[in-house]
């Protein structure tokens, strides 16, 4: 438990420490700006960073065409043994198409589960909310009753009626009636 | 009877061929789970369909004859690193054939067009040579994060190291491939200006 506890801190200290480091150390921290509108060097070793990231962008942006898996599939079954090659999931493989990926597929639902999410929140604090109140009213009535009985037939036969839950006074007999 | 023991012996053949067939079905269940996300990957090391399609074919063959049809312990680290492999290989003996066959000065006189220093194409050839020259530990790391998108968690498990070191490494990665472009680019500059 303890050191569940110490590798949170660590955790949280570590994202603490990157946040002020790159606040003030890094490529958006305004003296870092103002260094690279004045320097030649700085300025193009970023634009030469940019020009990369711009590459990478480029590359994964291209597409190929839809069928590439398929043909893909269809020429590499064709050089493996005969009986994979005869294998029903060859056949699934050789018509194969690229499918969107599981959380690409349900992040059009997001929005969605978002706003069903903090509606089920809601509910459940109005719950809570109605529940304490419920509660409040409850004590405070048995206040007002229990002040009522010691004004009408004294403290301590009151203290004796509103004793803790179902503990039965002490002036009670075996079947709870009470006795002179 | 030297006609009947041969026979015997092709029939013996056949049958212990089908059963290691039988036994590799884990080939194509492979190719069904990593397929998409490999030919993706190779797609865009290469920039060539046909390219693409031969380098994973590679792939899966050099996984069917692994250890004589053994299966790997990790199959998706082997596949990744094989197909990386394969794909590198393809794309320097692509760019040492274009080298061969363009003489320098066409090459020189078709980079200098300030119209093609734009091209989104110039830019991906150039960064695709540069890749090809990184040492193999960044190289790695690079395609396996930028081309293939695989996590940092992912690459440390197919690499064999930890995700802040495939961090570390793709940040010098970056920072080579950083000054290489630049050269480049200074060196057709320079050819501008003479």
């Amino acid at each position: 438990m303890k050191s569940i506890n110490t590798n949170s801190k660590c955790r949280r200290i570590r994202a603490w420490l990157y946040e002020a480091v790159s606040s003030r150390f890094g490529a958006d921290a305004d003296w870092v700006k103002k260094h690279i509108v004045n320097c030649p060097r700085c300025r193009r070793r970023l634009d030469l960073v940019g020009k990369v990231n711009l590459a990478l962008s480029i590359v994964k942006s291209q597409p190929h065409k839809l069928d590439l898996l398929m043909r893909a599939n269809t020429q590499t079954i064709g050089v493996l043994k005969h009986s994979l090659r005869r294998a029903p999931k060859a056949r699934k493989l050789r018509t194969m198409l690229p499918e969107p990926k599981l959380l690409e597929r349900w992040g059009k639902y997001r929005c969605s589960a978002a706003n069903l999410a903090a509606c089920i929140a809601i509910l459940f604090l109005m719950k809570i909310g109605v529940f304490s109140s419920m509660n409040e009213f409850q004590t405070r009535g048995q206040k007002v009753i229990r002040q009522y009985y010691t004004s009408q037939v004294g403290e301590d036969l009151a203290d004796e009626v509103f004793a803790k839950d179902t503990q039965r006074p002490s002036s009670a007999n075996s079947r709870g009636v009470f006795t002179a | 009877m030297f006609g009947k023991a041969v026979s015997y012996g092709l029939l013996w053949d056949f049958a212990v061929s089908e059963s290691v067939g039988e036994s590799q079905r884990w080939i194509l269940s492979a190719m069904q789970s990593h397929g998409q996300e490999l030919v993706t990957m190779l797609w865009r090391i290469l920039g060539n369909e046909q390219d693409a399609c031969d380098a994973y074919q590679d792939t899966f063959l050099q996984l069917a004859h692994y250890e004589g049809g053994r299966k790997p312990e990790h199959i998706k680290a082997y596949i990744f690193r094989v197909a990386n492999n394969v794909a590198i290989s393809m794309l320097r003996r692509r760019i040492a054939e274009k080298k061969r066959v363009s003489t320098a000065v066409v090459a020189r006189k078709d980079v200098s067009s300030p119209a093609k220093e734009l091209d989104s194409k110039y830019l991906q050839e150039t960064l695709r040579c540069c890749i090809a020259r990184l040492p193999e530990h960044l190289r790695n790391v690079i395609t396996l994060r930028d081309l293939a998108g695989l996590s940092y968690a992912q690459i440390g498990r197919i690499l064999g190291i930890s995700a802040a070191t495939a961090r570390v490494y793709r940040c010098k990665a970056i920072q080579l491939l950083t000054v290489w472009m630049g050269k480049e680019e200074k060196d057709n500059e320079k050819y501008k200006y003479e």
